[in-house]
This record gives C-alpha cells, sequence and structure tokens, in this order.
C-alpha cells in the first residue's frame, strides 16, 4: 500500500513537471509578443500618452517578473490583459497623435493673418505713444499711468512677437499662436486704454 | 515693427485710428481732442498728406488718419 501511494506521488509530481515544461514555451512566446508589441508603440506613446504607457509598462515589468519566477500559468493568465492594454495604448496614443496635427494645421493657417496683423497693432500703439510723449498735456481718458503702461507694453509685446515668430520658424504653431495671442490681447487692451477706438 | 512711424506705414495699417472732420474741426482741434495738444496738429498733416495740401483746408466728411 505504501508502496503504491509513493509511486502515486512521483506520478504526480512527474505529470506537474511535464505540464509546467510545457507552458514555459508559450509562456515565453506571450512575453516576446508582448515586448515587441509595447516596443512598436513607445515612441509614440510616450510622447502623446505618457500616464497610459506607465501603467502598461508596469504590467510588462510584472509579466517579466511572473515569467523569471517560473509562474508559466501566471503569465499566461495575465498576458491576455496585456495585450489588449498595449492595444488601448496604441488606440489613444494614435488618436492624441491626430487630435495634436489638428491642432498643429489649424494653428499654422491662422498663423498667417496673425502674423500680418499683430506687428501693425504694435506699430500703431508705438506711433501713439512717440506722439503722447511729446504732448504737454495728455488727451481726456488718458492718464499718465496708462501712458507708461502701454510703453512698458511695447516693450514685452515686442519681446513676446519676437518668442512667437522664433517659435513659428520652428514649426511649432501652436506655442506661436498661443504667445501671438497674448500679445494682440494686451495690445487691444493698451489701445483702448490710449483711446484709440476711430470716431 | 518700426520705432518711428511713417505717414506711409499709417496709411497702409488698419489699426490706425481715423477721425471724421465734422464742421467746424481744425486740425489743432483734432489734435488737442486726441492728444491733448493742439500744436501736435502737424503729425495728423504729414499722416494725411494724400489727402491734405493745407493744413487749413479740410471738410466735413474727410476721413483723416490719426497716428
Amino acid at each position: 500500500m505504501k508502496k503504491l501511494s509513493v509511486w502515486l506521488l512521483a506520478m504526480l509530481a512527474a505529470l506537474l513537471i511535464a505540464g509546467c515544461a510545457g507552458q514555459k514555451g508559450p509562456a515565453e512566446q506571450a512575453v516576446a509578443s508582448a515586448e515587441s508589441a509595447l516596443a512598436s508603440v513607445r515612441d509614440m506613446a510616450q510622447k502623446y500618452a505618457p500616464e497610459q504607457l506607465g501603467a502598461v509598462e508596469a504590467q510588462m515589468q510584472s509579466l517579466k517578473d511572473s515569467m523569471a519566477q517560473g509562474d508559466y500559468k501566471g503569465v499566461l493568465a495575465a498576458a491576455p490583459a496585456l495585450t489588449d492594454a498595449i492595444g488601448k495604448l496604441k488606440d489613444a496614443a494614435t488618436a492624441k497623435q491626430a487630435e495634436a496635427e489638428a491642432a498643429l494645421a489649424k494653428a499654422k493657417d491662422a498663423w498667417g493673418p496673425m502674423s500680418a496683423d499683430v506687428p501693425k497693432m504694435v506699430d500703431a500703439i508705438q506711433s501713439r505713444v512717440d506722439i503722447l510723449s511729446k504732448s504737454h498735456h495728455l488727451p481726456h481718458g488718458v492718464t499718465k499711468d496708462s501712458l507708461q503702461a502701454a510703453q512698458s507694453g511695447l516693450s514685452s509685446m515686442k519681446s513676446a512677437w519676437s518668442d512667437a515668430s522664433s517659435a513659428a520658424s520652428s514649426g511649432d504653431y501652436t506655442t506661436a499662436m498661443s504667445k501671438a495671442q497674448a500679445v494682440k490681447d494686451q495690445a487691444t487692451q493698451i489701445m483702448q486704454s490710449l483711446g484709440m477706438s476711430s470716431s | 515693427m518700426a520705432d518711428e512711424k511713417t505717414p506711409a506705414a499709417a496709411a497702409d495699417n488698419p489699426y490706425t485710428q481715423t477721425h471724421t472732420v465734422q464742421s467746424g474741426d481744425t486740425l489743432s482741434k483734432i489734435a488737442q481732442k486726441y492728444y491733448g495738444d493742439a500744436s501736435l496738429y502737424t503729425k495728423i498733416f504729414e499722416a494725411n498728406r494724400d489727402q491734405l495740401k493745407d493744413p487749413n483746408r479740410i471738410f466735413p466728411g474727410q476721413k483723416l488718419r490719426i497716428p
């Protein structure tokens, strides 16, 4: 009876070892496949979905740890979820890339009119400030403070416009438009403070 | 962005303020209104040389650039 039990235990152990060994190959393949899929989207994901990429990288590391510990069954159980996560990461990064490209194209289109417009606003303000600086009295509605603010505003607008132009020259029209809009808003506010609306 | 504005630049600039001449206006009165100083009327005259030959002769309805 005792001999039979030992024999049965030995048989069970052999079956278990054989079963584990049979799962090693598919587990290795699953890890390699996940690594390959992640590598193909890593650069794009790094740029457009970095947080989501971090979560997927953690899942990948967990899978590798299971593999290193010989937990092939665990690897095979977790692999489908990781494959799914990589697919979703790719979709999210692709969508955000398309969104960024559309925004860039829109900004590029808007840059042309903006780059013609804003310098003219600044020139008009410069002209008025130059003349008001020679005036013995300021016109009704214009104070010394508003004239001083316009003078310092001109300096900051020229600096910001230079930054916007540099961004546009390097192809970053989104940044260029953001800076240009800020200059335009400031110019509009200064023109109002100097009473530069037509009558 | 030029530091000194020329009359030609003012003419091309849609952001240059304009004033429509009313009956009784003079360039001095207009300069007083926009600059607070009547003696600066020459700035308006120079900016409108394309339509003004004489600073003393302006007409109601004329649209003057106010640099």
